[in-house]
């Protein structure tokens, strides 16, 4: 996940910036979804939905996003191959066509994907819009200069791994054809069934190639999309979006656009956008936010008043906060140290620290608790709700800490939801009762980023987490889990260093499925297969609840990015 | 830096009375004014808040650090069940929001981290104040154009910045507060200190006395410890009383930076930080540690002015607004601001003002010069003036 | 003058000695700070491979003094940066190009210090009414209750931290009573009335933190003043309290408070951090806190410049204005 560094504060607030970065989501009010959707009355054409955001909208350029799902502003305006159903819960977490007309037709081992695009579509300039410029927009997310998208194009596409860009090497990539206009081949390396998925992010937007203007692209996007920017001040901190009147609603059937102007305002302090969508005065009645969360004490508020509950959206976005283990580092080589401390888990406590029960979900499963995913409870060592001291003493004298253990749990100094230093402390506070003396060892967060992610000064144990690129098993087990992605040189995120031939092998066989219904059941299988070797605590899964402005309709909450889908939104 | 800057932050801060000579003086003219005696007793009373902290604790039968989850209303956001916080007879200020900590316990605790962290820094700021000071205005044209470019330079610093870098920078194993405290006063307050300390010293150094030992071959550190400490003792003490102040607030703000002291260690400027978006939800979460925090700068800036009256009772009474500050201050060594009088109580001094006085800057700092008022600084001479004020 | 013309150039050969120490020591600082640089540009996920790249893309890899003799070039003659399309030339004086943003900080720092300088400015007014107004009433109604009240009341803007008054602030004035928007920076040049109203909590905010140190130092100056002997005098023939406070005593205070002020303002510009970002104002300070969480050095660099070059200045002007302001008072 791309993480831009946030001068985080609010403990909440802060966890969905981190997810789904540049602003990919939002979210409103629950029971609005039978107002918005129902159709009693159309949703209101025109007038301005204003953006109050916590991070700038840097980076706009479709090369350097990385986004889940093509995210939620940025997507506005880029449209891709596949994107998300923008619909409610579930079958939001579906991926379906957008500029190509089906999801992509694979060959038998799914490594040749194919797309063909729709008929009649052009930029915001009126030119149409051709495969060369979907390729072309793929070529130069490998640029050195336009780096930060996500790193499966690199890892899939036939010879793609030292691949420079367009800029510095000319030739282009071989493994995309574009036999004519509107169909575009990807030749992979391997088997990869969910290639649909990846399809929706904004690498996958057309870009001409004759209005390229490098690192500067990002001031000026070509639209293609049904807004196109006409205002990017200071690197994305006022970014206005107008209609696009060359986008043909008929060749796009997820958005909506009902507002004319889109304004999106950053740098504003978490605690001061939740005050001005609950005061909704003036132009913030037709206010969402796209990357803040209602943090414990705004909570504490709202849930006390009915008409700032009713505009509140709740959603879940695939997202697991854990503990790892580092196997390689005394105690915990032995197993079963690791599942003495599994089983001393206190989570409702860790649930408090995050934020409370209405806040966070207590987890069990590494994967997410969604259909999608292919989500199969388990739960290895039964912590209870509050922990199971008692078995964790027995399992740590079998390992022979007869006198209990003391242990440094490595933590990020940053003030942000998952490895901040409220989550460590409260389970230093909860481990004692299992006589285990936990140490804490808070870092600054580049500094704690660098040592969790190089396999030569891994920590032994520590906070850390995971978001989903899209809703399913395979980007979220496998660059965890999959013994052939660890990184020995550089950023590693396998922290259990698990080399498991047998998991590698499932891995492999899932990615040939292209049903994505069947492969998700076996994501989930092999996820409580996983969990049994007690390489993570999985520690809680968070609830995204967030305000609307009081004229917001049509709110639309997906499970793909648990937040509102600003393309469905329409102000009074 | 400005030498103006200089003057006008140590505004009063400034004495020729060398201090060794009237402890008991001292502390009569302290106790002479009823708000600094109150503030006295205010700040004894925090400090020994701060060190009976466990003990306190115990009486409550609490400590900082255990969590509570059943006083907090987990589906709420963890806001503390009952009125006022939860508080009662167990917890007599409420629990913490999100974790059931006891506040008076984490209150208390706060006060050591707090008040040791802005002592503490003071303390740093004044020994490395006073250090690069008198080395700069002992030393020759080059150390002191050298020390002096280095006091600028850190002026020219910002503090959050160099707090933000530094800590990174510096191990995670050590200690947190005295780190917190070494940075603040690193990056701040010594800065000023030093150049009072210099124009202090510069001017002493022409003094008769200092002079004389110079001359009769005591060598330089000699001469400091000697003679120049003592003259400086009163100018630092009293503009210490105002770097305490700025010190707790800077704790508090790297604490909003997210870089102040970690948890669970509680200190008021990390609690003011996690507080303040409850102050809806559970106000004494943030009134609790923001009484705390004004009530120390308060009684600390009261008895900082105390301090100052009782130093140097004719602050008021130096008539110096003379051609000679000035010179000295188009040269480039100025000397501070006299000091002006902080309270009513000097007033009376005023009658003993000797206007010639006003010649020349240095004459001030002769405590020959001001015949009645020296008499202040004679061990053991008795002191009209205090029975008035 | 030959002494004035010596202060000013003394001054200003101190100032660039103090300003390039400055920079090298922020390079050799974030130099050994943690964080790598490349691979958060990069993202976190940039294979090794590609991480690599990126460095060499921003002469990362190249050695401390290398890359401090470049930034001295770009500030000297200029450098240019290749867009990937194109090349783009950065005129001296150059302070580099953003690591993270591919913007030149140049034009970073131009965008960012009309904010701040809105937000000190209007802030400087009211520090100055609030600070020596009460400075002036507690040194005139000495030891009476309406002294005591003010006292404690500045004190309060000193002990209560900016963010914890600014919310409470925002919350009750923008949310409660609805009487102002919630700030929003607007640009002067846009449209000065929402400019002025926007940064009205702004302003208040950062001026009750300052305002304490300029009733303390306004109340002292007077009280010296007023103890002087020609006030006496001028008492003793009748002239009337006010008048003394008013014609003297206040005048007394002048030279102590414009150095203050001068000094708080230079400081204040680069270092109002935590107003800036508790009220989403797009300034120097928020940048530069932003800007050291990335390791974007060389953001950092030309910022703390900045920042830097106005505290030398503001240092300068005290001494001058003090220096002038001095010398009326002693003519008066």
């Amino acid at each position: 996940m791309r993480q831009p560094s946030v001068i985080a504060r609010r403990v909440a607030a802060a966890s969905v910036s981190l997810v789904v970065a540049a602003g990919a989501a939002a979210c409103g009010p629950e029971d609005s979804d039978a107002k918005g959707s129902g159709g009693d009355s159309a949703p209101h054409k025109g007038g301005t939905l204003t953006v109050l955001n916590s991070e700038p909208q840097t980076d706009f350029d479709p090369a350097r996003l990385y986004t889940s799902g093509g995210g939620n502003v940025p997507s506005l305006v880029f449209r891709t191959l596949t994107t998300r159903n923008r619909e409610n819960g579930a079958a939001g977490a579906e991926v379906v066509p957008d500029l190509a007309t089906d999801t992509g037709r694979a060959n038998k081992d799914a490594t040749v994907w194919t797309y063909t695009l729709k008929k009649g579509l052009t930029y915001e300039d009126g030119t149409p819009i051709t495969s060369a410029d979907v390729k072309y927009g793929i070529e130069r997310s490998f640029a050195p200069e336009l780096s930060g998208g996500a790193p499966y194009l690199r890892d899939w596409l036939v010879g793609a791994a030292d691949y420079q860009g367009p800029y510095k090497d000319k030739k282009g990539l071989s493994a995309i054809e574009t036999p004519d206009a509107r169909t575009i081949v990807f030749h992979l390396n391997k088997p990869e069934g969910e290639f649909p998925y990846l399809a929706t992010q904004t690498q996958f937007t057309p870009v001409p190639k004759s209005k390229d203007t490098g690192t500067k692209y990002e001031s000026h996007p070509i639209s293609s999309g049904p807004y196109k920017v006409v205002k990017n001040e200071n690197d994305g901190e006022h970014v206005v979006l107008e209609r696009n009147t060359h986008w043909s609603p008929a060749t796009d059937a997820e958005r909506k656009a009902y507002p004319d102007t889109i304004d999106v305002r950053s740098g504003l302090d978490s605690s001061v956008i939740n005050q001005r969508l609950s005061a909704s005065q003036g132009a913030d009645a037709a206010a969402v936010t796209t990357d803040t969360n209602l943090g414990p004490a705004e909570l504490a508020k709202v849930t006390g008043d009915k008409e700032l509950a009713a505009r509140v959206g709740t959603g879940r976005f695939g997202y697991t906060n854990y503990i790892a283990f580092n196997p390689t580092v005394k105690p915990f080589d032995n197993p079963k140290v690791r599942q003495a401390i599994s089983y001393a888990i206190d989570r409702s406590s860790v649930v408090n620290a995050a934020g409370g029960s209405a806040l966070a979900e207590p987890a069990t499963t590494f994967l997410p608790n969604q259909k999608s995913f292919g989500y199969t409870p388990y739960d290895p060592f039964p912590a209870g709700k509050s922990g199971n001291p008692a078995k964790a003493e027995e399992l740590l004298k079998q390992a022979g800490f007869k006198n209990g253990l003391t242990i440094t749990l490595t933590h990020s100094n940053d003030k942000n939801f998952e490895t901040s230093p409220e989550i460590a402390t409260a389970l230093q506070d909860a481990l004692k009762k299992a006589g285990i003396t936990v140490k804490l060892q808070g870092l600054e967060d580049n500094d704690y980023r660098d040592k969790i992610h190089s396999v030569k000064t891994e920590p032994g144990f520590f906070l850390a987490h995971w978001g989903a690129d899209w809703p399913s098993g395979g980007p979220f087990l496998a660059p965890i889990f999959d013994g052939r992605q660890i990184v020995k040189d550089g950023a590693n995120f396998n922290t259990g260093l698990l080399n498991d031939k047998s998991v590698n092998g499932e891995i492999d066989a899932i990615n040939k499925l292209t049903d994505l219904d069947a492969a998700a059941k076996r994501w989930g299988a092999l996820d409580q297969k996983i969990g049994e070797k007690a390489l993570v605590v999985p520690l809680f899964h968070p609830v995204y609840k967030r305000l609307v402005g009081s004229d917001v309709k049509n709110v639309v909450i997906s499970d793909w990015t648990g937040v509102l889908d600003i393309s469905q939104v329409s102000v009074k | 830096m400005s030498e103006a800057l200089v003057a006008v932050e140590t505004a009063g801060t400034d004495t020729s009375v060398p201090a060794v000579s009237g402890a008991r003086q001292f502390w009569r003219r302290l106790r002479a004014q009823r708000a600094a005696l109150v503030a006295a007793v205010v700040v004894a009373l925090l400090v020994l808040v701060a060190l009976a902290a466990p003990l306190l604790t115990a009486l409550e039968g609490q400590d900082p650090t255990t969590y509570h989850p059943s006083l907090i209303d987990s589906a709420r956001g963890g806001v503390p069940i009952g009125s006022l916080g939860g508080i009662g007879a167990d917890h007599w200020l409420g629990v913490e929001p999100q974790t059931g900590r006891d506040m008076f316990a984490r209150l208390v605790y706060g006060a050591r981290v707090s008040l040791g962290v802005s002592l503490g820094a003071t303390l740093a700021q004044v020994v490395i104040g006073v250090a690069m000071g008198v080395a700069a205005g002992l030393g020759n044209r080059w150390v002191d154009l050298v020390l002096s470019r280095i006091t600028d330079i850190f002026i020219s610093m910002p503090l959050m910045i160099m707090s933000l870098a530094l800590l990174a920078i510096v191990p995670s194993g050590f200690p947190r507060p005295v780190l917190v405290a070494l940075i603040i006063s690193l990056v701040s307050g010594w800065s000023t200190t030093a150049k009072m300390v210099r124009a202090q010293t510069l001017a002493l150094k022409n003094l008769d006395y200092v002079s004389a030992s110079r001359l009769s071959g005591w060598s330089t550190w000699r001469t400091a410890v000697r003679e120049l400490l003592p003259g400086l003792a009163a100018p630092v003490i009293t503009y210490a009383a105002l770097l305490v102040p700025a010190n707790i607030s800077a704790e508090a703000a790297l604490s909003f930076l997210g870089v102040g002291v970690k948890p669970p260690t509680p200190s008021w400027g990390q609690m003011l930080t996690s507080a303040d978006v409850w102050y809806q939800a559970a106000p004494q979460y943030l009134l609790l540690p923001a009484l705390a925090l004004f009530l120390t700068v308060f009684a600390m800036t009261v008895l900082g002015d105390g301090v100052r009256v009782a130093l140097d009772p004719r602050a008021a009474s130096r008539l110096r607004i003379g051609t000679g500050r000035k010179r000295e201050a188009r040269a480039g060594t100025a000397v501070p601001k006299p000091g002006p009088a902080a309270t009513e109580a000097t007033q009376d001094a005023t009658q003993d003002v000797v206007p010639d006085a006003t010649q020349d800057a240095t004459q001030d700092l002769v405590p020959d010069a001001v015949p009645d008022t020296a008499s202040d600084a004679v061990p053991g001479a008795a002191s009209k003036k205090e029975e008035r004020a | 003058m030959n002494g004035f013309t010596g202060f000013v150039l003394r001054r200003l050969i101190g100032a660039l000695v103090t300003l390039f120490v400055l920079s090298v020591i922020i390079y050799v600082v974030f130099y050994v700070t943690p964080g790598n640089v490349a691979q958060i540009t990069c993202g976190p996920r940039c294979s090794p491979a590609q991480v690599h790249q990126v460095a060499q893309q921003l002469h990362l890899d190249d050695p401390l003094y290398v890359r401090y003799w470049h930034f001295l070039q770009g500030l000297l003659a200029g450098q240019d940066f290749s867009t990937g399309t194109s090349v783009e030339h950065c005129p001296a004086p150059c302070l580099g190009q953003s690591y993270q943003s591919d913007r030149q900080v140049t034009d970073i720092i131009l965008t960012k210090l009309p904010v701040s300088l809105s937000l000190v400015l209007g802030a400087m007014v009211i520090w100055l009414l609030l600070g020596v107004g009460t400075g002036v009433l507690s040194a005139w109604r000495r030891g009476r209750l309406s002294e005591r009240v003010l006292t404690a009341v500045t004190l309060a803007g000193v002990a209560t931290p900016v963010f914890v008054i600014g919310l409470i602030l925002m919350i009750v004035v923008c949310g409660e009573l609805q009487l102002l928007p919630f700030p929003q920076y607007v640009n002067f040049t846009d449209d000065p009335e929402q400019w002025a109203w926007n940064l009205l909590l702004p302003w208040l905010s950062l001026a009750l933190i300052e305002a304490a140190n300029f009733a303390r130092l306004t109340r002292a100056s007077m009280l010296e003043t007023l103890a002087e002997d020609h006030i006496r005098t001028f008492r003793a023939y009748g002239v009337s309290e006010r008048a003394v406070i008013a014609r003297h005593a206040l005048r007394g205070a002048t030279a102590s408070v414009i150095a203050l002020n001068a000094v708080t303002f230079g400081s204040a510009v680069g270092g109002a951090v935590l107003t800036e970002t508790l009220f989403g104002l797009p300034g120097i300070g928020q940048e530069l806190v932003h800007a050291v969480k990335v390791v974007d050095l060389p953001v950092v660099v030309g910022m703390v410049l900045v920042t830097g070059f106005f505290v030398v200045l503001a240092n300068a002007v005290a001494d001058v204005l003090y220096a002038v302001a001095d010398r009326r008072v002693v003519l008066a």
